[in-house]
């Protein structure tokens, strides 16, 4: 088979004859790819990824704004000629691997290297015959004995080795896959929640996205923060309860930082936490809870707060409420302190601000992700694979007659200078 | 209490540094051997001081900028200590020395105070991942200095004017081979810093990658000792181009490392 022959340098000589295939076989194109992959990671982490059009810019001329938008910088891991880097690399990628298996499994009839020159390396040594014996009981048990030609014998060990390289290959196709599936069916998204609250669906990360529904609630029953007597935070959790729609629990936990709880393959993270306020008001004679910017609708015009002082003109703290009347939009102060300033009537409707109570939120990062577990499968490939490769070394012994005399050379892989002490080691002392 | 024992390592390096500087001044190799055992010395009391610094701070303390210092010039120290036994060439040390106590001193400029661990370091990912991480990083750098005198030796010998360097310094070929070697391990071991960090932000942040700048430049890193892999085994590229590789390698792990940090905001400012 001539398949089995072939140039070093990478080009496919299963498909010889074909360019294309020759081309997209080539070390040169995972190189050429490799680089533009690199080269536009550095634009993306340059330029601001996914933020709105006023920011950009902000920062930048109308005319770098437009070739942003035009070639995706603004979302360069997701832009069309990124993915289109990422496949031509995969592919690539598959076909060296594929091209790479085949001439394993098929270089089985081996040559015998030149042992004279293995032997003024430094990595043989020649003795007579008599010695062969000693010679095979010092290449010891661990290499497996296999003859080669009439004269030549071979001593191999860590044949595996040679199969390090194809497996982080296909390892990194694997992290490709995931992350090309997490990608497409999966998502991110961000939930604050107060204590008591719940809620059914989150923010999407990702821009210009709608909200993302989880198909059943998720409630916060209590969130605490424990702080290092410096006041910094040491530790914060969030006690989480799943609910179906008719309001029974379907699971309970608590979400620490690096621990997550997960409900039907979607993942909520404990990543950050604030104080925001919650108003109690009493409208129509009903008392209502409310945080920044809620509406009240039961009232006869509905009412939000719009902004939260903390001292309005030495009174105290106040809030500033908005309504609409008729199409205008009209503010008011009410301050909680200031017996006269705490109710008003908006309307015909009687409201008055009973409290201001500052109080925790939790911040939960929430992911469903299915492409993870060949994500995973993919990093301990890579790192198996590492280790056979750069740990593990492919050697033979080769033991060749003579007349009266027996060539004694190899091969190593990796650590060829660990391979030459070990050739010295078994010649030692031998005529 | 570690504190000192950073002073005694500094001492030891220093002490080092100024046998190995006298070694090469005096052209006296039988110097060699003590200033190896100073550097050698050091490291083993900078070991006890990170150890002692675990217990009184009750977590792996590679957090902030002092620790990751400290902790790189260990990790430099001891790489080159390995590196010495398999090829035992000796004036690396003139370089390395000089270097290690460099990063020390540097480290004992930010502040050294043990402070409190932010809830997102509390996990077992913390030593996993900074450990790797460091050692691929201090085994890069080596890569790197040896890259440079591979540079430098090459130079004179072209030149055939003064052979300084390519009188004390290991051969071209031996260079190059120690080259390969710091390729061969930093690259797994920077694999796994990147794999296990990748694991830990999937606990902590939601999601194993997110392209935060960290991330980022430590793949860029990851994909240019890729490149000169394929091009050192698939293309036959040897010495002189596998340096230059090597040392924009290192140009990137620094970036990655440090300049990542103070210019381009992200998540992973923990130092």
């Amino acid at each position: 088979m001539t398949v089995i022959k072939s140039s070093k340098k990478g080009g496919g000589p299963v498909f010889r004859g074909i360019p294309a295939f020759r081309f997209l076989t080539s070390v040169r194109l995972t190189i050429t790819t490799l680089s533009l992959i690199a080269a536009t990671s550095i634009v993306g982490s340059l330029v601001e990824q996914g933020a709105s059009e006023e920011e950009y810019l902000s920062h930048y001329s109308e005319r770098a704004y437009h070739f942003i938008k035009l070639f995706g910088l603004d979302d360069a891991y997701h832009s069309p000629w990124f993915y289109f880097l990422v496949v031509i690399f995969a592919i690539n990628l598959f076909l060296c691997t594929v091209h790479r298996l085949k001439r394993l499994s098929a270089a089985k009839g081996r040559q015998v290297p030149d042992l004279a020159a293995l032997v003024s390396s430094g990595a043989g040594f020649i003795t007579g015959s008599a010695n062969k014996s000693e010679v095979v009981r010092r290449i010891g048990p661990a290499y497996k004995r296999e003859r080669v030609t009439e004269t030549t014998e071979v001593f191999e060990k860590g044949r595996f080795s040679r199969y390090g390289v194809i497996i982080i290959h296909t390892s990194v196709l694997m992290v490709l896959i995931g992350g090309l599936v997490g990608n497409i069916s999966g998502f991110k998204a961000y939930l604050a929640l107060r204590p008591g609250e719940g809620a059914s669906a989150a923010e999407s990360r990702t821009p210009g996205r709608s909200a993302v529904v989880f198909g059943f609630a998720v409630k916060c029953t209590d969130f605490r923060v424990s702080m290092y007597p410096s006041g910094q935070p040491k530790e914060y959790a969030s006690d989480i309860e799943i609910l179906d729609e008719k309001g029974n629990v379907l699971k309970r936990g608590r979400i620490r930082v690096n621990e997550p709880l997960s409900y039907k393959g979607i993942y909520f993270y404990q990543s950050s936490y604030g104080r925001s306020n919650v108003y109690t008001f009493k409208a129509d004679g009903r008392t209502v809870d409310i945080g920044d910017r809620e509406i009240v609708r039961d009232t006869k015009v509905p009412f939000m707060v719009v902004r939260y002082a903390e001292d309005v003109h030495n009174f105290g703290p106040g809030v500033m409420v908005a309504y609409m009347d008729g199409d205008e939009p009209k503010t008011l102060w009410f301050l909680k302190n200031v017996e006269k300033m705490r109710k008003h009537v908006v309307k015909g409707s009687r409201i008055v601000l009973e409290n201001i109570n500052g109080q925790y939120y939790t911040g939960l990062e929430v992911s469903r992700d299915p492409g993870v577990p060949a994500v995973l499968c993919g990093f301990v490939m890579m790192l198996i694979g590492l280790y056979t490769n750069f740990f593990t070394s492919y050697r033979r012994i080769y033991v060749a007659h003579g007349t009266d005399a027996i060539i004694v050379a190899g091969i190593a892989s990796r650590n060829k200078e660990g391979f030459i002490e070990d050739m010295k080691r078994i010649g030692e002392g031998l005529p | 209490m570690n504190i000192y024992l950073v002073y005694t390592a500094l001492g030891f390096y220093l002490v080092s540094t100024f046998i190995y500087a006298l070694s090469l001044a005096l052209n006296k190799t039988f110097l060699e051997k003590p200033g190896y055992y100073s550097i050698a010395t050091g490291f083993v009391v900078h070991f006890a001081s990170v150890v002692a610094r675990y217990f009184e701070a009750g977590y792996t303390p590679i957090t902030n900028i002092y620790e990751s210092l400290s902790f790189l010039s260990l990790c430099i120290a001891g790489f080159f200590i390995y590196i010495r036994r398999i090829y035992r060439v000796h004036m690396i040390g003139c370089i390395i020395a000089p270097l290690v106590s460099l990063v020390v001193i540097m480290s004992l400029n930010f502040p050294y105070e043990i402070k409190p661990l932010v809830p997102a370091l509390r996990s077992v990912w913390l030593p996993i991942h900074t450990i790797l991480s460091f050692i691929g990083n201090s085994i890069f750098i080596v890569g790197f200095i040896v890259s440079l005198l591979y540079l430098v030796v090459e130079k004179e010998i072209k030149k055939k004017r003064s052979f300084f360097f390519s009188e004390k310094f290991p051969s071209l070929s031996t260079l190059d081979r120690i080259n390969y070697r710091c390729m061969s391990l930093g690259f797994p071991f920077l694999t796994a810093g990147i794999i296990t960090g990748s694991i830990w932000a999937g606990f902590a942040w939601g999601s194993y990658w997110k392209w935060d700048p960290k991330e980022t430049w430590s793949l860029i890193t990851w994909i240019v000792y890729a490149i000169l892999f394929h091009n050192r085994l698939a293309l036959g590229w040897r010495g002189k181009r596998t340096a230059y590789m090597m040392i924009l390698g290192f140009l990137l792990i620094v970036f990655t490392f440090l300049g990542v940090n103070f210019l381009l905001k992200g998540s992973h400012t923990y130092i």
